[in-house]
């Protein structure tokens, strides 16, 4: 559960976020669909506690960013945009390092590395060092350890980014998956289709404010446009870094 | 607390492996005694030859002045015949010196007029210093007990010559002058340190910005400050290995080298002042990682940072370097200065002088409470926003 609220933050001059609020609740998909430049990574960043907000509230499962940043973190997994993994610490020592960083030991946490492989279909390369390794499979040791701490609340920064057609879908199907689960998912996108198919909710950022917020339908509803592309066209106001 | 552990250990085994980075490190640990050892042997063997051998001289027109060539002989020279370009010779650095007798030395020197001789040598040649001051303190000599002879045969006290007679009174002993070079070690020991704690610090701070996994890192629940006294802590045992491995070096250069024979001095460095150098050196180790942490978490890449740590290493060693020709005595103000300190510290145990526990006390808590102060500045700086954004 994810409740953000008059939220703002500037590098310099440059306004990044403005007043945005929102709400994303458990068992939900919700999507920040916005061009590229809009906000989106700023707002996340902001609420996995990266970069402190201006002004406005952010918590997450009622913990404020600011005031509880530890209880945050516990309950949230990011998958940031920077993904970098350790080249020389094999898939399991990656993801090991980021479950004892949570408090996790001993078998419980070796038990939730192997199912959290299993889940991925991962275990050909648990044990090899991360060198080399290609950008999907990157991705599923990346995945698995923001999720080693089995959060409630789900974060992904742009996930289906540089992915190849197969590796998206798995990656949507993997994002279902966690709604069903009951987690709080949030994610950003700039690929109308994606957002589309997948959010129960959608909240359309420009130039750092929310300019449209609601399920596909009230969308359609909102602006008037059947075709739910065309909607998101009149809510942004311009086709301009759109896919 | 726990969690810090978890990050040195992860850094520990992450680093292990990165061994070319360690061993790169290392070798700067063996760079000072091999260096050292090599100056030694080097300075060993001319003191050495200057001592026991005699000169040869290599002179041109030796039939030119019989009476000089032979008090030369007299005095232990060798008379060797000159090459036919004497000064090409001495250029080309083939001898070290040259006398060349012109033929109408002779005439002069009967006519009773001063008689014109030269001697050919490069003063800027170390090597050669002690042949050519030699040559000179010999020609000298017998312009001399020759200008004597003649005042005497006209009647007059050679005393009238000698208005100041100059007593030299020399305090060098071959001991001091090796222990200039021996003043170099404490140097050698501080560089080695910052050199085995920087690729692992580089690694651990702008390697991991550089390969974006800062930032899902610092998304992990412990506070942001104990990201950097972990990675400072994972420094340290390669700081320390580096170290151990330069003093054991040092050790054995002085252990295995012939000491007594090529400088005619015995080192102290057994175990007990080995393991007291150790101990003094432990606050810099301290030090190191911590300056280094904090000036490699303001870089971006490990490239920039790699420009960077050379020279940090660099700025608390100097002093050393400087003391090898500057003495300073070990007043309580210079304890005051981390590192310079420890420095003055090793060399009163390289030449066994008495130590004041004072001192080693002043010095290490001076240092430690830098440390102190600069891991602070380091754990405000991950708090921040820089750290990320950059």
């Amino acid at each position: 559960m994810i409740h953000v609220q008059g939220l703002s933050k500037s590098f310099g001059k440059v306004k990044a976020v403005q007043n945005v609020s929102f709400f994303a609740s458990d068992g939900q998909i919700t999507g920040l669909l916005g061009p590229n430049g809009a906000g989106k990574s700023t707002t996340l960043r902001m609420l996995y506690t990266l970069l402190k907000p201006e002004s406005g509230t952010a918590q997450v499962d009622g913990f404020d960013v600011r005031q509880s940043p530890l209880e945050v973190q516990s309950r949230i997994g990011v998958l940031a945009d920077a993904r970098g993994l350790y080249p020389r610490l094999t898939s399991r020592e990656n993801i090991r390092y980021y479950g004892r960083l949570h408090g996790l030991r001993g078998e419980a946490l070796e038990e939730q590395i192997n199912s959290l492989m299993l889940l991925l279909d991962m275990q050909s390369i648990a044990d090899r060092k991360t060198e080399g390794f290609s950008t999907g499979e990157k991705l599923k040791v990346a995945i698995a350890r923001t999720l080693v701490h089995n959060p409630k609340n789900v974060l992904l920064d742009e996930p289906t980014n540089g992915l190849d057609v197969m590796s998206t879908r798995a990656m949507r199907q993997f994002i279902l998956r966690l709604r069903d689960e009951g987690k709080c998912v949030l994610f950003t996108s700039h690929i109308m289709q994606e957002v589309a198919a997948l959010c129960d909710q959608i909240i359309i950022i420009s130039r750092g404010e929310v300019s449209a917020n609601g399920t596909p339908d009230d969308l359609r509803k909102q602006t008037g446009h059947e075709n739910l592309e065309d909607a998101f066209v009149a809510a942004i106001g311009s086709e301009e870094g759109l896919m | 607390m726990k969690k810090i552990l978890v990050i040195f250990q992860k850094e520990m085994l992450d680093n292990l492996r990165d061994t070319r980075s360690w061993m790169t490190g290392m070798f700067w640990a063996l760079f000072g005694p091999l260096l050292l050892g090599g100056i030694i042997m080097l300075l060993g063997n001319t003191i050495r030859e200057n001592v026991e051998e005699s000169l040869v001289l290599p002179v041109s027109g030796v039939e030119n002045a019989p009476s000089l060539i032979a008090f030369l002989e007299q005095q232990d020279v060798i008379i060797a015949l000159a090459p036919a370009d004497p000064e090409a010779a001495v250029i080309a650095g083939d001898i070290n010196v040259a006398l060349i007798i012109p033929p109408d030395y002779g005439e002069d020197f009967s006519a009773g007029e001063t008689a014109k001789v030269q001697l050919v040598f490069d003063s800027t040649r170390q090597s050669a210093i002690a042949d050519i001051s030699r040559a000179q303190s010999l020609l000298e000599g017998y312009s001399e007990y020759i200008g004597l002879l003649r005042l005497s045969l006209r009647g007059i006290s050679p005393e009238v010559m000698r208005v100041v007679q100059v007593e030299e009174v020399d305090t060098a002993t071959p001991q001091s002058q090796a222990l200039i070079f021996l003043s170099m070690l404490p140097y050698f020991i501080i560089f080695a340190i910052f050199n085995g704690a920087s690729p692992v610090i580089t690694d651990a701070t702008a390697g991991e910005r550089e390969r974006g996994s800062l930032e899902p890192l610092l998304i992990n629940p412990l506070p942001r400050g104990w990201f950097a006294i972990g990675k400072m802590l994972s420094a340290m045992p390669f700081a320390t290995f580096n170290l151990i491995i330069t003093l054991a070096g040092f050790a054995a250069i002085f252990r295995f080298l012939p000491m007594e024979e090529l400088l005619g001095i015995q080192i102290g460095f057994d175990l007990g002042p080995l393991a007291a150098v150790f101990v003094i050196c432990l606050p810099i180790v301290l030090l190191a990682c911590a300056i280094q942490t904090l000036i490699a978490s303001f870089a971006k890449t490990t490239k920039e940072a790699g420009t960077y740590l050379p020279f940090i290493g660099l700025i608390p060693s100097l002093p050393g370097l400087a003391l090898a020709f500057l003495p300073v005595k070990p007043d309580l103000w210079t304890m005051l200065i981390p590192t310079f300190g420890q420095q003055i510290l090793i060399n009163q145990f390289l030449r066994s002088e008495p130590i004041s526990r004072m001192n080693i006390v002043v010095s290490a808590t001076l240092t430690i409470l830098l440390s102190v102060v600069i891991t602070y500045i380091a754990i405000k700086l991950y708090e921040g926003e820089r750290i990320i954004t950059g």
